[in-house]
């Protein structure tokens, strides 16, 4: 894959939002635990 | 005008909107049927097993149903064209994975009708997501604003009539009720969330397919990965599943008509957008219903109150769907959604005039995708071979069932698979 793609995907607003959602969501799931 | 263009003109020109429209409503059919088998084996089993079990169906789908519709040559090409989105797909799996297992904690802390009518707001989510990144609904009239809002919050008060009508409550302590709301909750902005990278793929030009293919990687093992940390270990959570074995063929089944909901509900994400998308593909609730009720005599010992209360879930639903599905987008939102497909074809390097012909269902270059090929043959015949032999050792539910209604619909889902998939492969060839 290509440097400047990788940047792309790195600065992508839209692959943060599901990250950040997908780590708050594991963090719940510990919790309930 | 373009190959693309000409191509259209020359097929029965079906509007991309109602293609859209005629696969949620499948996909609701589907995914409500998928409930049905699982429905027989759920007694005594750890969630994370069924989940598990259901999972493995869903992965083994995955990837003969795409072989065999488009082949493996068309899904290589497709997915290193667009070997960016392979990351969203897998987090998409993830977030799936997560938001089924925050249901389990939901459902046990606040029961079936509240956590159900929490997590099912994922359709707001969705729609929240589609406007703030992919420009849907934006040059839209009051009109349609009022049709997918008003639609969508019908769809969402009916399930919960349906969920609250049914459900048997049981006692909740009231101190976990507040995790189990968050855990519903939890589960509802998860599942809202995961609709991203559908979009976003779709919006790249991305076969549904494809992306299906890579999904189930995160699906698959995030659920692994899950049913190991609750059963403390591989080895614990195997020794459950061998346990199951018996009833892993109905699990099996589930996961496949799920995969055939979940496929249709793809091409609804795709043709339709989210927003409107994900509320008709949750009238499955409505399908799950009429399995439980008119197959498995669910209903028999509910008050009349309760039945009045069923019919105006199913009405309110009803009408929810018909708002959205009159809920076409207008010119200067189809502009918006250039805009967005704009966006990422500057920032992947894509080539603008082809991702918008598969965006439309068109491929300029459908010639390269190469055929078939021989060795197709052997993981299908792998895929028969673990039904067939699952299905050889499965144990015969001994839940009482109608069958003259299991046949009425099962003839009706049959119908949904027969127009949806017949639209498809005439107005797109299942691009």
């Amino acid at each position: 894959m290509k440097g400047s793609v990788l940047l792309a995907i790195l600065t992508d607003v839209q692959l943060w939002a599901p990250v950040i959602v997908l780590m708050l969501g594991t963090c719940l799931l510990l919790i309930l635990r | 005008m373009n190959d693309a263009l000409q191509g259209a003109t020359a097929r029965p020109a079906l509007s991309l909107h109602k293609l859209g429209v005629a696969c949620g409503l499948a996909a609701g059919a589907w995914l409500g049927a998928a409930e049905a088998p699982t429905k027989l084996v759920t007694m005594g089993f750890s969630p994370f097993v069924i989940t598990l079990g259901m999972v493995a169906g869903v992965f083994v789908a995955r990837w003969t149903v795409p072989m065999l519709l488009k082949g493996t040559n068309f899904l290589f090409l497709d997915t290193r064209e667009k070997a960016h989105l392979m990351v969203w797909a897998v987090l998409a799996g993830m977030l799936w994975a997560v938001a089924n297992t925050l249901t389990v904690f939901a459902i046990r802390n606040v029961g079936l009708a509240i956590a159900f009518s929490l997590w099912n707001t994922n359709s707001l989510v969705g729609l929240f997501w589609g406007w703030l990144f992919f420009n849907e609904l934006r040059g839209s009239g009051a009109k349609e604003w009022t049709k997918v809002l008003g639609g969508t919050a019908a769809i969402v008060a009916g399930a919960s009539v349906l969920a609250y009508a049914t459900a048997h409550q049981s006692s909740i302590a009231s101190g976990r009720a507040t995790l189990g709301i968050l855990a519903a909750l939890g589960a509802g902005v998860l599942w809202g969330t995961m609709y991203i990278p559908y979009r976003k793929a779709y919006l790249s030009g991305m076969n549904p397919l494809s992306f299906v293919t890579v999904f189930t990687f995160g699906e698959l093992g995030a659920t692994l990965t899950l049913g190991a940390f609750f059963h403390h270990g591989l080895g614990n959570l195997f020794a459950e599943v061998e346990v199951a074995k018996p009833v892993l063929f109905w699990l099996f089944l589930g996961g496949f008509c799920w995969v055939i909901g979940d496929l249709f509900q793809q091409y609804a994400a795709k043709y339709i957008g989210i927003g409107r998308g994900i509320p008709l593909s949750n009238t499955n609730q409505l399908w799950g219903l009429a399995w439980g009720a008119l197959v498995f005599g669910e209903f028999a010992g509910l008050s009349v109150y309760a039945k009045e209360l069923v019919v105006a879930g199913s009405v309110l639903m009803i009408v929810g769907a018909i708002a959205i599905g009159m809920a076409a987008a207008p010119a200067s939102e189809l502009a918006s959604w250039k805009k967005a497909m704009h966006r990422e074809c500057v920032r992947y390097s894509l080539d603008e005039q082809r991702v918008t012909a598969q965006f439309e269902g068109e491929d300029l270059h459908t010639g390269d995708s190469g055929g078939r090929r021989w060795w197709e043959a052997i993981p299908m015949l792998a895929a028969l071979g673990i039904f067939c032999w699952l299905g050889f050792i499965a144990r015969r539910p001994i839940l009482p069932v109608h069958t003259s209604w299991m046949m009425i619909l099962l003839g009706i889902t049959l119908v949904f698979l027969a127009v949806g998939g017949t639209l498809l492969w005439r107005r797109t060839r299942f691009l």
